[in-house]
């Protein structure tokens, strides 16, 4: 999985923005959305919800095991929005 | 995930740099903001070694999106190196040109440059109204040019800017953007600023003339939707400027000589590249937008239109 050509990421020191340049429409992420964009960002074979999720264990607390869900619930909507493809 | 824009206070840089390269223009248009024309590049415009320091700047700030507009960009003699550096750079580019200069050789480089699109004005569906705005203007060079970025892959965006004498075409004009392959058709009211004071009486379309514009763009919008993106404002200057001052885009405008500006229409400038870093700029434009001049300036404007006859007059905050 990746971002998809015209999509940028930026971090903030609110978390970060992602700006989908073809409809100039911009996103705004908490904390925890832009760690997981930027492991996207990041691409190549880790950037899927199990890796992911695995690295981020390591930086957010998440006694209610819930982070899993949460990153597969942002990818779905980065995937609904048109932001992410796959790999060719 | 917040759809919303991002508030550009809290932003640690722009997300939209909007650059007029030059001033020089093949065209005298009617309408142009710019008041730009063959002979009318400033004489002060940025040199080979400001230009890419300035886009330096850009790319180690993460400016994500550029757009390259005029007077007519493609005229600039580093258009294609500065198009280029952007793309190598990973930022996304549209250019906004008249489409007189989109030969096949141009459009390869712009395939090559990794364009995100570019944005070609159309205003009319026939070269008696093109002709009629776009002085100078040739309607099947432009049409010609269209086809050969079409045939090249460069995702296109057509511009339409209505008029009493175009604002009847308009259908047609979604039509001919849609079969020329346009991803994406803009519109909205032709704002009273540059050439457009002088030419007002020639220009404005009726208020009935813009309901029946208006309302073909929403059939059209829904005609099209999923296969060509119809996008029309109808806010006027005044309600646009009233927003802004509450809600300024992340966008600097910089114009030719290196002035970053506000916003198109209002006359203030909050930095210049030639002599701040963007930093800097970028926390004055947060400044400047609550400096009580800019309101007053735009209650002025709700008195008097005529003000934006005085958008060329730059105002230092």
């Amino acid at each position: 999985m990746q971002l998809c050509k015209f999509v940028k990421f930026r971090e903030e020191s609110f978390g970060g923005v992602l700006f989908e340049t073809r409809s100039e429409k911009v996103y705004t992420l908490n904390q925890a959305a832009a760690a997981i964009v930027r492991e996207i960002a990041a691409g190549g074979d880790m950037a899927e919800v199990g890796p992911i999720s695995q690295r981020l264990k390591t930086r957010f607390h998440d006694p209610a095991d819930q982070l899993e869900q949460d990153v597969l619930a942002l990818i779905r909507t980065l995937q609904q929005r048109g932001l992410v493809e796959e790999q060719p | 995930m917040n759809k919303d824009a991002a508030v550009s206070a809290e932003l640690s840089a722009p997300l939209y740099i909007a650059w007029q390269v030059t001033n020089e223009c093949n065209l005298a248009c009617l309408h142009c903001i710019e008041e730009s024309g063959p002979g009318k590049a400033f004489s002060d415009e940025l040199n080979r070694d400001e230009i890419f320091a300035v886009l330096q700047q850009f790319v180690d700030q993460g400016v994500p999106y550029l757009s390259f507009s005029g007077g007519e960009p493609m005229l600039h003699p580093l258009f294609f190196e500065m198009a280029e550096f952007v793309g190598r750079n990973g930022a996304s580019l549209k250019v906004e040109t008249n489409g007189h200069y989109l030969t096949p050789e141009n459009c390869a480089r712009l395939k090559q440059a990794g364009v995100k699109a570019v944005q070609v004005s159309l205003d009319g569906a026939s070269a008696a109204s093109f002709s009629a705005m776009r002085i100078r203007g040739d309607f099947d060079r432009t049409l010609a040019g269209l086809r050969t970025l079409h045939a090249a892959g460069v995702p296109i965006e057509i511009n339409f800017s209505p008029t009493g004498f175009n604002a009847h075409e308009i259908g047609a004009a979604v039509d001919l953007a849609f079969t020329l392959g346009a991803e994406s058709f803009y519109s909205g009211r032709t704002m009273y600023t540059g050439n457009a004071v002088k030419t007002w009486h020639k220009l404005t379309p009726s208020e009935a003339q813009y309901a029946d514009f208006f309302a073909v763009l929403r059939q059209k919008e829904e005609e099209y939707r999923g296969r060509m993106r119809v996008h029309f404002h109808e806010m006027g200057l005044l309600d646009e400027l009233r927003y802004r001052l509450h809600h300024p885009a992340a966008l600097l405008i910089v114009l030719p000589n290196g002035l970053v500006k506000l916003i198109n229409a209002l006359p203030f400038v909050c930095g210049d590249l030639r002599r701040q870093s963007l930093s800097e700029i970028w926390a004055n434009f947060q400044r400047a937008w609550q400096d009580p001049k800019v309101a007053a300036f735009v209650d002025r404007l709700a008195h008097d239109p005529g003000t934006t006859s005085q958008l060329h007059q730059w105002v230092r905050l």
